[in-house]
């Protein structure tokens, strides 16, 4: 599958999710992206085994972490470049959204951002990249999502469940937890967890015993 | 010349620096435990050679003190050569924290400790590898069991090292470590910690700050994880160019039982029982034999002397405190030492901390707080003095409080002493109840009243292994050395005054003062007010001062069970002794000690009021 078209069914699927608040079924893809059912189906197969989406029981679309992010990233593109298109280059907005549909699959993050910074300078009002100020770190896959993916912490997780970082909140704690390796990308285990209270927590080949309001700061999604 | 070990804690360093020179220092197993810098001198080739032991650390960019210790050891160059100590076990971690050294410049040998575990895991080391990939010699080397420590010196003075490469991190800060340079002419490490908010520099500190903002924005991510996350890639790059798994012997994994609400907590409690248990029936034991061998070989002698009577006081006074020191010094406090020392090198202390949290939670401590508090059964001086591995004021200004009311063992010969043999077994542990609440309760109100920042634990859990009876004992007794260093002036100056006191006929003075209190309020006999003031001192003095003006050591005949009862429940939480004063001031300054003793002193004289007026 083209890495555009991948990027557009993700974008197209969180986009449907975070409007309506469900997540699709093929049917609504359909509508939403003008294609036939049918090719719809067989590209949703492709999606599924790459790992970006799940489905489940009456063919509902979820997207799974990767895929959640991929999704939100390109929509942040795609939102940010209609917005530099059509507020600051004085395009109507139609031609600027088809526009930044062709322009968000090959631009790179860090135009984006400098975009975003821009857009933010010149509109201080701008309401787009204002909700999402407060951008949470998943460094490990090169894509960037906030805090509206309502990351998992450690403590959403079970005895013997085997995680990977996505990224530490908060400031305080961080730092010991950085140097012991707990750092985004890293793959650790869960090897005692008693409910909700402290858990050992296998890192590096060592074992740390976190305090509860310390592992709810450790972001983490389960290993693939 | 001047060499300086510096490693990750539990790495082994305390250990090969004991080896290094033969100097006596404490091997501890829970983190973060040796603050201050330990230097012995070794003659090497007819050449004095200084080695320094720094403290145990994770990483040199922190704020705790030993980061900043360790920070500025290596920023003045303190030492001619680091000698890094690596854990074999724990290679790609170590590494984390060498390559930091590094980028201090200086020269530097690798010694990868513990590799008698490294080999029991299984774990294939190819040192050639390593040594070229770091730039340095490695040394392989297994402390405990002495291996190979002694190739340690030659190799630190022969060829040791700078290390040449550089951590390649991310494209963005390497640029802005270059436009620092050039703007700032600092040198690559100062500005790697001032991206990190960490210096002194305003000047640099403002421009790197500017720049870690504009980097923070675009990674979304702070620069502190940044900067983690590529020394930890590289750290693993280098650990798998060199470790090989291979054959691992299948173990049992003990942690299956002790880290488990059952059957670890069960044997957690069991474990601090018996500990407890065997402190008190050996120290019982022992402090009769020496108090007894004191008095007929030294006191006796002394007194048939007849010298004029006021140089008898003193001399007696002097000798009194002598006999105190060693009474409890030695049966109790050694004895518990010991079994400490014994369950510490075992590494269990880590897990004790862990099943702990949960219930350290409600009161407003964490984990790590179970070790003071465990301590603090021994006795308050060192209970207090381990306060420093808690992290924030807050902890440690909650904890000390608690240390202070936990019944240490000179306060278990007291409620031994007076209510087990003359009011009953029962009631001696309903003392042990009531203290018990009253912990929880000041811990309750302290976590909501004292100010601060709540921290969680993070500790790592150390490895279980057998502990060496050599090992224990030389801990026990550094530790021992350590009380008394602290404690013996203080009883020998504090038994002159009271001695004086008694001299100069104040006692019955003092003992009309605070009479409305001892007589009205408590409903005690008028003499029990002098040796409540001796209980300052140390404890249990107060029971056997409580003996000498009664007349009699049969204190069931002169005083109803009633008045016992209430005497030992005021001696118990009346004022921590004057060593816990004195090292309460020294770790958390004069306004916590004021407080805590005036705490203790309302708390030991509201419980006896009440106790007397239910009792009448």
């Amino acid at each position: 599958m083209q890495p555009s078209l991948r990027e557009d069914y993700l974008e197209a699927i969180q986009h449907f999710a975070m409007t309506t608040g469900h997540s699709p079924v093929p049917h609504d893809l359909a509508a939403v992206l003008g294609k036939p059912e049918q090719e719809i189906r067989s590209d949703l197969e492709d999606l599924k085994e790459s790992g970006d989406i799940t489905i489940t029981g009456e063919k509902t679309i979820n997207l799974t972490m990767t895929g959640k992010s991929v999704g939100e990233c390109v929509i942040k593109k795609h939102e940010t470049l209609q917005l530099f298109l059509s507020e600051i280059l004085g395009m109507d907005s139609t031609t600027a959204s088809s526009e930044a549909c062709t322009l968000e699959h090959s631009v790179s993050d860090e135009t984006v951002d400098r975009l975003g910074n821009y857009l933010k300078k010149t509109r201080p009002s701008g309401n787009i990249i204002a909700d999402r100020q407060k951008p949470v770190v998943c460094g490990f896959t090169g894509t960037t999502c906030d805090e509206s993916c309502t990351p998992l912490s450690l403590l959403d997780f079970n005895e013997g469940d085997e995680l990977v970082v996505r990224c530490i909140l908060g400031q305080s704690c961080a730092k010991r937890l950085l140097d012991l390796g707990v750092v985004p990308g890293e793959k650790v285990k869960i090897r005692r967890k008693h409910g909700k209270d402290a858990l050992v927590l296998q890192v590096k080949g060592c074992d740390v015993a976190l305090s509860p309001e310390i592992a709810a700061a450790v972001s983490v999604e389960r290993y693939p | 010349m001047k060499i300086a070990l510096l490693g990750n804690p539990g790495a082994g360093k305390s250990l090969i620096f004991n080896q290094l020179t033969g100097l006596g220092i404490e091997v501890n197993r829970y983190p973060g435990s040796s603050v201050c810098l330990e230097c012995g001198n070794v003659c090497y080739k007819k050449e004095k050679i200084e080695i320094v032991d720094l403290p145990g650390i994770y990483s040199l960019d922190g704020s705790s003190d030993e980061e900043i210790l360790v920070r500025k050891f290596l920023e003045q160059a303190g030492a001619d050569v680091i000698v890094a100590i690596l854990d074999a076990t724990k290679l790609e971690r170590s590494l984390y924290l060498f390559l930091q050294v590094a980028e201090f410049s200086p020269r530097i040998i690798a010694v990868l400790n513990m590799i008698d575990e490294a080999e029991k895991q299984g774990l294939i080391i190819d040192v050639d590898t390593l040594s070229a990939r770091l730039g340095v010699p490695v040394l392989l080397t297994a402390a405990s069991e002495g291996r190979d420590i002694d190739r340690i010196l030659p190799l630190a003075l022969g060829s040791s090292r700078v290390v040449s490469f550089e951590v390649p991190y991310d494209h963005h800060i390497e640029a802005a470590l270059k436009s620092l340079e050039k703007t700032m002419g600092t040198p690559r490490y100062k500005n790697l910690l001032a991206l990190q908010g960490t210096g002194e520099d305003p000047m640099l500190l403002d421009s790197a700050g500017a720049v870690a903002h504009e980097i923070e924005l675009r990674h979304r991510m702070s620069v502190r994880q940044i900067i983690a996350t590529n020394r930890h890639n590289l750290s693993r790059k280098i650990a798998a160019s060199a470790v090989r798994q291979g054959d691992r012997k299948k173990t049992y994994d003990l942690d299956s039982l002790l880290t488990r609400v059952f059957p670890g907590v069960p044997i957690l409690c069991t474990i601090l029982f018996f500990l407890l248990l065997t402190v008190f029936v050996i120290g019982s034991w022992m402090q009769e034999i020496i108090v007894q061998t004191f008095t007929t070989y030294i006191i006796v002698p002394f007194v048939a002397l007849e010298l004029p009577p006021l140089l008898e006081r003193i001399g007696f006074s002097v000798l009194v405190a002598l006999e105190a020191g060693l009474g409890i010094a030695f049966p109790f406090i050694f004895t518990f030492y010991v079994g400490l020392s014994l369950i510490e090198d075992t590494g269990y202390m880590t897990r004790a901390a862990f099943l702990a949290d949960r219930a350290m939670h409600r009161i407003g401590l964490h984990g790590e707080a179970i070790i003071p508090m465990v301590i603090g059964f021994g006795c308050t001086v060192p209970a207090v003095m381990s306060l420093r591995i808690l992290k924030t004021r807050r902890e440690k200004t909650i904890a000390a409080f608690l240390i202070t009311l936990v019944p240490c063992s000179a306060r278990t010969v007291v409620i031994a002493g007076i209510v087990a043999a003359f009011v009953g077994i029962a009631w001696a542990f309903s003392i042990y109840l009531i203290v018990f609440v009253l912990i929880i309760i000041t811990a309750v109100l302290l976590s909501h009243i004292t100010p601060g920042e709540q921290f969680g634990m993070i500790v790592e859990m150390s490895v279980l292994r057998r502990p060496q009876a050599r090992l224990v004992l030389a801990k026990s007794w550094l530790r021992i050395k350590e009380f008394l260093f602290i404690a013996m002036p203080l009883l020998i100056i504090t038994s002159i005054a009271l001695g004086l006191f008694q001299y100069f006929g104040l006692t019955d003075a003092f003992e009309q003062l605070v009479a409305p209190i001892t007589v009205t309020l408590l409903g005690l006999p008028e003499y029990a007010a002098t040796a409540l003031l001796f209980g300052i001192f140390r404890k249990e003095l107060a029971f056997e001062t409580l003996a000498v003006l009664a007349g009699t050591a049969d204190l069931g005949s002169v005083m109803t069970a009633a008045q016992l009862y209430t005497f030992a429940i005021v001696t118990v939480l009346f004022i921590p002794c004057i060593s816990t004063i004195a090292v309460l001031y020294r770790q958390l300054g004069a306004r916590i000690a004021i407080l805590v003793s005036i705490y203790s002193v309302f708390l030991g004289l509201f419980i006896g009021a009440i106790i007397n007026m239910l009792i009448k």
